[in-house]
């Protein structure tokens, strides 16, 4: 029996009272193609990590080729054979090919002078037996990014990786670039290498990968081979088998598609060139449209272009009736339009600020009498707002970054509230929420509904789709390919849409 | 003080750390007091509070930039040109409130354009205003060439800096005055709210419809106009224009105050009030030290060692 | 010519700190220290100047350290750490100035053929049997020795394995951190690199005025800045050699002389090399948006 080149057992990790990742068991073979599948927060990024030495599991054992590896060590793993090209360029851009290939590790002469020639032979040999071209004196920058992934595979075959981890590999590529890549990887495993293929894009992963592991909830749902799978089994294991009685569950819950009938926002045909491309749809008053599709569909980049936040290149937008085009989020809000942006540490909250003043950030205006501010108001309103939104612990004057997750998104999501947008956009509203603030955060959305707001909620949670959403829309790489009312469509279809089938 | 965290902290120490600059500033007093007797006397202090007036001025005035994460290296030579601007002013026989005006301007002007370069070209602050300092003094220099310029016979202007109100000298009240407004300004207006949450999270506060760009030229006007104010009052004080004034060391007495007083120099909250904090303790600090006979270069080296022990400090908290 | 030559090795040093991110406001400083040091050694302890050549740059080195200590150590922003210093080192030329504790050596220059050969010129033209055809200026020691420090300097940057560390701790510092890379020696040395730089460049100075005094180098971090960031040395770290610093000291001197014979007065110079400053990074930020655009920067989905 051929000794598996990495294996994991039992490998989880805990950080209080939080489980990233339940008794995991994950190997790869040589010269197998592993997926490594699974939403947000399923637990991917703490196996990687776990992998290449970054952390330390709590329980659970990593051997490389048979041999127990010690852990959070990440220069041994790289020794033994394992290697990985993450998401955002690990390279010096500024330079070149053959010195980010040798890192930190040139051959040298005397007087620690690099021994280019040296450098050069032994590049150009490993070029050639992986039949790899490549440019060794251009800088790095200048590359196109799938040439930028090759140096990365070409440094880490120059440590002798025998498994070389691929973290979402294909995100910035065209798709011919991707066929390249996808060439590189099945050279790599006729030389025996295993690979962990990291994506969410089914599409790849049914071309080029062998076998597939899925996790949720930090636990590992499922493995397969590829030929026994297919998309929507993947769509369905994903998601879980929850999403069957919740869609029972809510199919009981009254639908309203379309709402009130008032078409708030209308968007027509808009494209941003390379991103995203004739998009169309209408938001109502009185309902929730959400809008799914998997990691890289490009949703996100789409509706900041509704708040101004980015500007779309072609297409029109109407707001109440009136086209509008928004040099800026203050625009925006002035036409009724509130963001909930994905990330809230980057783009929403003020982590050293407090809770009164984060709630009070977007509609400052509101406290104004002249030239000063209206303290004491706003530590009402922020005491208002505390309560009505079941904030723990409601104390207006303590700083954000103290708060949980879950609470930290109310804030977030009381600030815009606050402004009683007329239009009101959430995007990934949930994640990182725990399970008591989801659910508030659900009848939130379901108060602004029957006020009369209209809510679009990017959401890559099927789950939290169902339960929802008046409609659907299913957005697949940059396209907005249908919209559906939430309680005449099956789930199925959506699943299969979402999948990239027909 | 807020009681989160965790219990095992001594609450002394708990209570201590916000309140380490009070305390510190008590200690050095009694210090002071005790091997030096002359240091209490009332002229003594009255010194110290009329010596602080112009750091002081110019640190509340750029208290602000430092919260939005920039810094101001420009605030030497200005308070130089606005002094010798007042001087040009009042030599062609201006109203005075024209000649206060004038001063001011140029000193609002170098804060707009650094503010802009800042917020609108995205260019670094420490270079802007690294520039700005060489471009300003050498325009200073310039306007008023290397010669002292004395202000002769101008009692409505000496006033500025050399009259006194009951005993207490003018910049005493013009510093007051300018350090309660400011105060006002950071907790009476949005605009103290803005300006921490830019330092905060300047893409955040973008996203919640404000005009951080705007806010952050108006944060280099105001250390501008401070700057200058202190010019004006200076040249007042010693009668004299000159276009070297504001020397090397003045920018970094100003941050060593604000950085004192707990502002963060990366940025986010900070007070005026805390500044004023550790305006007196420099303040206290040079003068014990210079009644101490403690030599300039040692003063020097002491006041590069606090800050960078106030800010390792600092970095350990967070 | 020994201007320029001063000039140029500052910016040489400063280019490393710029390299690798960071940058230092207390070059001139250091060169004030080291001064002092040199004055001290010749005029009060009579040290022999073969001796005063080697501790003057071991002071420079230290002085440079000490600031990459801050940055690396206790993780101060460069600017802080080296604002910090400026004042420090200012202050410490002041407490180790031999013309304030000795009286009467303030008009007694340093004799020591050591550090006054550093002083000498050379004829260039008859060496090379030119003086027939063309007078060619004596060419001054200090020159020479620039020369030298970017022949070595460049060398280290382009030709060796700690050169490579450079670019590539300023170039992508968590990429360098995991490609295994000491990258905190790395940040110390650049630091320790724009010390001894600031060495040699106060010992050229002392050598032709023959003494030191308290403000000697003030004001040359701007300059230093200039001429590096002129000269190709990106902000952004990662990028520019010893070329850029030289040409841009260079260019920035020609600039200047031009200005100097055209009447026009000191102030105005520093007003210009304030503005030439300012464009220059401007420049230089257009450059960093223009290679951020390129493909290949990471990016979410």
């Amino acid at each position: 029996m051929v000794a598996p080149l990495v294996r994991g057992t039992g490998l989880t990790k805990v950080y209080g009272d939080l489980t990233a990742l339940n008794e995991v068991n994950f190997s790869v073979m040589p010269g197998e193609v592993r997926a490594l599948i699974g939403s947000n927060g399923a637990g991917k990024s703490t196996l990687i990590k776990i992998l290449t030495g970054a952390i330390t599991p709590t329980r659970g054992t990593v051997e490389i080729g048979g041999e127990i590896a010690p852990f959070g060590d990440p220069k041994e793993m790289i020794r033994r054979g394992v290697a990985c090209i993450y998401q955002h360029s690990n390279l010096a851009p500024t330079m070149s090919v053959l010195d980010n290939i040798f890192l930190g590790r040139q051959p040298t002469r005397y007087l620690g002078l690099v021994d280019t020639r040296a450098q050069l032979k032994e590049a150009q040999a490993l070029l050639e037996k992986h039949e790899i071209d490549l440019d060794l004196k251009a800088p790095v920058g200048e590359l196109p990014t799938v040439k930028q992934k090759e140096v990365e595979i070409m440094k880490a075959l120059a440590l002798n990786a025998r498994v070389i981890l691929m973290d979402e590999p294909t995100g910035w590529l065209a798709a011919s670039e991707v066929t390249k890549l996808h060439a590189t990887v099945r050279m790599l495993k006729s030389r025996g290498v295993g690979i962990v293929y990291i994506s969410h894009v089914l599409d790849e992963i049914f071309a080029v990968c062998d076998t597939m592991t899925i996790l949720r909830d930090a636990r590992v749902v499922a493995e397969n081979t590829v030929a026994e799978a297919n998309r929507e089994w993947v769509v369905n294991v994903m998601v879980g088998e929850k999403l069957a009685r919740e869609s029972a569950q809510a199919a009981h819950e009254k639908r309203r598609p379309r709402g009130t009938g008032e078409i708030r926002l209308k968007a027509d045909r808009l494209t941003k060139r390379g991103v995203f491309e004739d998009v169309s749809f209408e938001l109502y008053a009185g309902e929730i449209l959400c809008i799914t599709g998997l990691i890289g569909s490009k949703r996100t980049e789409m509706v900041r272009t509704l708040f101004g936040s980015d500007r779309f290149d072609s297409g029109t937008l109407e707001i109440e009736g009136k086209s509008v085009s928004f040099a800026g989020p203050d625009q925006a809000m002035s036409c009724g339009v509130g963001f909930v942006p994905e990330d809230r540490h980057r783009e929403g909250l003020m982590l050293d600020m407090t809770v009164t003043e984060n709630l009070a950030m977007a509609m400052l205006d509101r406290f104004r009498r002249g030239i000063l501010l209206d303290r004491a108001g706003m530590t009402d309103s922020g005491r208002r707002a505390i309560k009505a939104l079941s904030i723990s612990p409601p104390d207006g004057r303590r700083p954000v970054k103290l708060l949980s997750g879950g609470n930290q998104q109310k804030v977030l999501v009381g600030k815009w509230l606050s402004r009683s947008p007329r239009i009101l956009i959430l995007d990934e509203p949930t994640v990182g929420v725990d399970v008591g603030a989801k659910a508030e955060i659900y009848a939130i959305l379901r108060r602004e509904r029957e006020i009369g707001a209209a809510v679009l909620v990017v959401s890559s949670d099927l789950e939290e789709v169902m339960t929802i959403a008046d409609r659907i829309g299913v957005m697949v790489s940059g396209r907005l390919i249908s919209i559906h009312d939430a309680d005449t469509v099956q789930m199925d279809a959506i699943v299969r849409e979402i999948g990239g089938g027909a | 003080m807020s009681n989160v965290g965790t219990i095992d902290i001594p609450r002394f120490a708990r209570w201590a750390g916000p309140n380490a600059l009070p305390i510190a500033i008590a200690a050095m007093f009694l210090t002071f007091a005790i091997i030096e007797p002359a240091f209490l006397k009332p002229e003594n202090l009255i010194g110290i509070v009329r010596q602080v007036s112009l750091i002081g001025i110019m640190a509340v005035c750029t208290t602000f930039v430092i919260m939005t994460g920039g810094v101001d290296l420009s605030v030497g030579p200005v308070l130089a040109i606005a002094g010798l601007v007042s001087y040009f002013c009042l030599q062609a026989a201006m109203p005075l409130p024209v000649v206060i005006l004038a001063g001011l301007s140029v000193g609002a002007l170098v804060g707009a354009l650094n503010g802009a370069t800042i917020a609108f070209l995205r260019l670094p602050p420490i270079i802007v205003t690294l520039a700005a300092l060489s471009i300003v003094r050498g325009s200073a220099l310039i306007l008023g060439g290397p010669e002292q310029h004395l202000i002769r016979n101008e009692p409505a202007y000496s006033f500025v800096g050399a009259g006194s109100i009951f005993g207490l000298p003018f910049p005493i009240f013009i510093f007051a005055f300018v350090a309660i407004v400011m105060i006002l300004i950071q907790w009476r207006t949005p605009i103290g709210l803005l300006v921490a949450a830019i330092g905060d999270n300047e893409r955040a506060a973008y996203l919640s419809g404000h005009r951080t760009r705007l806010t952050i030229t108006l944060v280099y006007v105001i250390s501008g106009l401070g700057a200058a104010l202190a010019g004006i009052v200076q040249s007042s004080q010693v009668h004299t224009a000159l276009a070297t004034y504001g020397p090397f060391g003045t920018e970094l007495d100003v941050i060593a105050a604000v950085v004192l007083g707990g502002t963060s120099i990366m940025g986010g909250n900070g007070s005026i009030a805390r500044t004023l904090l550790g305006v007196f303790f420099l303040g206290i600090a040079n003068n014990g030290m210079n009644i101490l006979n403690v030599p300039i270069d040692m003063q020097l080296i002491a006041k590069g060692a606090i800050i960078v022990i106030a800010l390792a400090l600092a970095a350990r908290r967070v | 010519m020994s201007g320029f030559s001063f000039v140029a090795i500052l910016a040489m040093g400063q280019a490393f700190p710029i390299l690798v991110r960071g940058i230092d406001l207390s070059i001139g400083a250091i060169v004030g220290v080291v001064g002092m040091v040199v004055f001290d050694l010749a005029l009060i302890f009579h040290v022999p100047g073969y001796l005063i050549l080697p501790l003057a740059l071991l002071a420079g080195i230290l002085a440079g350290t000490l600031n990459g200590v801050l940055v690396v150590f206790l993780r101060l922003q460069p600017f802080i750490a080296t604002l910090a210093t400026l004042a420090a080192y200012r202050g410490l030329t002041y407490s180790i100035s031999g013309r304030q504790l000795v009286p009467g050596l303030t008009t007694t220059p340093i004799r020591d053929p050591w550090i006054v050969g550093i002083e000498s010129y050379f004829d260039i033209g008859s060496w090379l049997g030119l003086s027939n055809l063309v007078t060619l200026p004596w060419v001054p020691l200090s020159f020479f020795i620039m020369l030298a420090m970017f022949a070595a300097l460049q060398v280290v940057l382009l030709a060796t394995r700690f050169g490579r560390d450079i670019y590539a701790v300023g170039g992508n510092y968590e990429a360098a951190r995991l490609a295994g890379i000491n990258t905190r020696f790395v940040v110390v040395s650049a630091y320790a690199i724009a010390g001894l730089c600031a060495a040699v460049a106060a010992l050229i100075m002392v050598a032709r005025f023959t003494t030191a005094t308290e403000a000697l180098g003030t004001g040359q971090e701007l300059t230093s800045i200039a001429a590096a960031v002129l000269g190709g040395v990106s902000l952004s770290g990662g990028i520019g050699s010893m070329f850029g610093p030289v040409i841009g000291a260079f260019l920035l001197g020609a600039v200047l002389l031009g200005l100097t014979l055209q009447g026009v007065p000191q102030f105005t110079q520093q007003i210009i090399t304030g503005a030439i400053l300012l464009a220059a990074i401007g420049y230089d930020r257009l450059l960093l948006r223009r290679r951020q655009l390129s493909p290949g920067v990471a990016g979410a989905g």
